[in-house]
């Protein structure tokens, strides 16, 4: 049995359990069935370790139920970037890290294998038991930081020669750094540049801040690595509510972000469904880069089409439009509901009917996923109208049911 | 790979704790800081004693090192690409960025590769020359906690001139807009960035502006009636305010969250947006705000 460490090798596992705790977070330990009770243990002894303050917990009748809570707009950083400053390693790791980057303190320096050796070897020379560090681990670190791109290997004759990268890259503004790694997605990487620069006040701040994202970094950067190659992939899709997972072969096209939920999604050509969909990036774990997509061009082309018709992230297989009308009453002192319609329209149209009232139309690919931005006018719609009749009558019997909720005109629920 | 001992709070640690040495900055407190400034809670327990017992070979045991430069690294291909992919957003002329070292770095995306689908399209002008010249005029004073003259446009849309201390600047990704917030001002601390007409740094008394406003805050219960994914919607979409939940029964779950007063109205609507599904259970004067929209939308005859 291994000793607790703080330090993951594997990021997956420690990913369902962060969502768990900082979306949910009215699960009790018992209820965390999937791993044994001491996976339990660990996993909240470091998520304590790693998130502090933002750690809480309440008891129930099940249990103590730990969970995260974060206001995001009074952090100033994303705190769950830290889970990803994790990584474990090993004694040999982190002593020729340090030795090495030393040895190669600037890029004029360069050094063979064997030259490289022999001066690790006068570093570890007054340790009481110095660590060995064969020819075979230097040569596979120093592999391994070729392919980073922090060490540049070159051809010196028969040999090759060994230099650190050029650092022509100067970070002038870590504002920019700052504000790009909340902002932008893969922002953990920003964080990452930020850690080597000193310390700095804080001067930006983030409202409607969804930080969720932030765990499916590492999807979501090869997916964008894919995307840039016109590459296939192949990845594992699972569900929340089962252990079920499939292994798909996809096209990946584009990332889809929400602002609202916070929510990402992937809108890719499923190769055995044969049409374009999507797909939630926090189901999606394992992504493997394959072969160019000769016909990439034109499933970007096709997507791009779609999206003229997307409210979401939905188009489906047959492509069949809805057509979806709404009336609102706006006052005269209300433009403020006037510009709401304008800057929240997206594919829709809106027409002004008359002094009161407003009219939006769209042909969409799913009348469902309008619903919720239909509601927030709820207290002006005046007339509504869904080729989607399904939709419309649920639409009508949800407000019914809120009237009743809420004991709206005497009725009662 | 994103995931790399090489982006590690504990590289990062102890590269401070041999920069201390090399500095001569022995004592155990300093080199607890950098652990603490870097790194978690428990990792005082490890990462000194690893270095200490001579397990990690960078420090004797008389605390010297055998490092003699201060630890630097490289930046990897994976930062630089995602460098250049910040080079290409449009917002980065708000800063004073220099990206040409980056010419022949591929970026890891382009604005192309990805969509922000419901963002409000009316966001700031970010390539406006003079909104540009009011950001950076912002945020130095922030830098310098100068005051700030500002000719701006009211909600009303008259034009008027403060005197603000401005603290910070906030941005909302789902509005698309800086907000500068100030301290100092009797009625209101929040400025729209895309409203300021003009601004430059003045010199005031300090002790003016030294109250820093207050966020009012107020909680709300929402009672969870989890149908067509209700919850997973739900909790995903309140998950930036500060909240805690708790399981009623096999499909009801009580929501308590924390929300800032000057947001109400906006709360009102994103809970009206969740239909039947979710229920505000208190305060009352939350529940009558949404009783008031549902009885005036009951007078317009939706058939």
């Amino acid at each position: 049995m291994s000793a607790y460490s703080e330090l993951i090798k594997n990021f997956e596992k420690i990913r369902a359990y962060m969502r768990d705790f900082y979306v949910y977070g009215f699960k009790s330990r018992g209820e965390y069935n999937t791993k044994s009770s001491r996976s339990y243990d660990d996993e909240r002894r470091r998520m304590e370790s790693w998130l502090g303050d933002h750690m809480s917990f309440v008891r129930s009748k099940d249990g103590k139920n730990m969970f995260i809570s974060i206001d995001s707009r009074v952090i100033s950083h994303n705190p769950l970037y830290r889970a990803w400053k994790t990584k474990s390693f090993t004694d040999r790791d982190v002593t020729l890290h340090f030795i090495l980057f030393d040895i190669l303190h600037t890029p004029d320096i360069a050094l063979t294998l064997s030259e490289l050796l022999t001066e690790i070897d006068t570093y570890l020379a007054d340790f009481d038991e110095p660590l060995a560090l064969d020819e075979s681990t230097v040569r596979k670190k120093l592999k391994e930081y070729t392919a980073e791109g922090i060490i540049i290997a070159e051809k010196q004759g028969r040999s090759v020669a060994y230099r650190r990268a050029g650092d022509t890259f100067c970070v002038k503004d870590t504002d920019a750094i700052h504000y790009f790694s909340e902002v932008l997605p893969c922002g953990v990487i920003g964080s990452y540049i930020l850690d080597k620069q000193p310390e700095h006040p804080d001067r930006l701040y983030f409202k409607h801040h969804y930080i969720t994202s932030a765990l499916d970094s590492d999807v979501l950067c090869t997916l964008f690595d894919a995307i840039r190659r016109r590459c296939f992939v192949t990845l594992n899709s699972f569900t929340r509510y089962s252990s079920d997972s499939s292994v798909l072969k996809l096209v990946p096209l584009k990332i889809y972000i929400s602002a609202q939920s916070g929510r990402q999604h992937l809108l890719a050509y499923d190769t055995r469904l044969k049409y374009i969909k999507a797909f939630r990036i926090d189901s999606l774990s394992d992504v493997q880069i394959e072969d160019t997509c000769q016909e990439y061009g034109e499933l970007r082309a096709k997507l791009d089409s779609l999206s003229e018709h997307m409210w979401g992230v939905n188009c489906n297989k047959s492509e069949r439009l809805s057509r979806v009308d709404f009336t609102v009453r706006i006052d005269p002192d209300e433009d403020y509901i006037v510009r709401r319609l304008y800057r929240e329209k997206r594919i829709g149209t809106v027409e002004k009917l008359d002094e009161s009232h407003y009219r939006f139309y769209a042909d969409v690919y799913d009348t469902s996923e309008l619903i919720p931005w239909i509601r927030t006018f709820i207290c002006r719609i005046t007339q509504l109208s869904f080729s989607d009749r399904t939709t419309e009558n649920l639409f009508k019997k949800d407000i019914e049911a809120m009237y009743k909720l809420y004991s709206v005109g005497g009725e009662q629920s | 790979m994103i995931f790399s001992e090489l982006y590690s709070a504990y590289y990062n640690a102890i590269a401070e704790i041999l920069t201390c040495l090399i500095k001569g900055e022995k004592d155990e407190a300093t080199l607890r800081q950098a652990v603490q400034r870097h790194a978690f809670s428990d990792s005082v327990l490890t990462v000194l004693p690893s270095l200490k017992s001579q397990k990690w070979q960078l420090v004797h045991s008389d605390m010297t090192t055998p490092v003699r430069n201060i630890p630097t690294m490289p930046l990897t291909d994976l930062q630089r690409r995602w460098l250049k992919a910040v080079s290409l957003d449009p917002r980065v002329r708000l800063f004073d960025m220099d990206f040409s070292s980056l010419s022949d770095v591929e970026p890891l995306f382009t604005p192309e590769d990805y969509v922000v689908y419901d963002a409000y399209r009316d966001g700031d002008p970010y390539t406006d020359e003079q909104y540009i010249r009011n950001f950076r005029t912002i945020l130095s004073a922030i830098k310098e906690h100068s005051t700030v003259k500002f000719e701006t446009v009211n909600r009303s849309g008259r034009n008027i001139s403060l005197v603000m201390l401005p603290k910070h600047l906030e941005y909302s990704q789902k509005d698309d807009k800086f907000r500068v917030i100030c301290a100092g001002h009797r009625f209101s601390n929040t400025l729209n960035l895309a409203r300021i007409i003009s601004c430059r740094k003045c010199y005031s008394v300090k002790e003016y502006f030294s109250c820093e406003h207050k966020r009012e805050t107020r909680t709300l219960t929402l009672r969870i009636t989890d149908k067509r994914n209700a919850l997973e919607r739900t909790m995903l979409h309140f998950a930036h305010f500060e909240k805690q939940a708790e399981r009623i029964d096999d499909i009801h779950y009580n929501l308590h969250l924390t929300y800032d007063k000057e947001d109400e109205t906006e709360l009102v609507i994103r809970v009206l947006g969740f239909g039947p599904l979710i229920e505000v259970t208190s305060p009352q004067s939350f529940r009558n705000l949404i009783i008031e929209r549902l009885e005036k939308q009951k007078s317009c005859g939706l058939a």
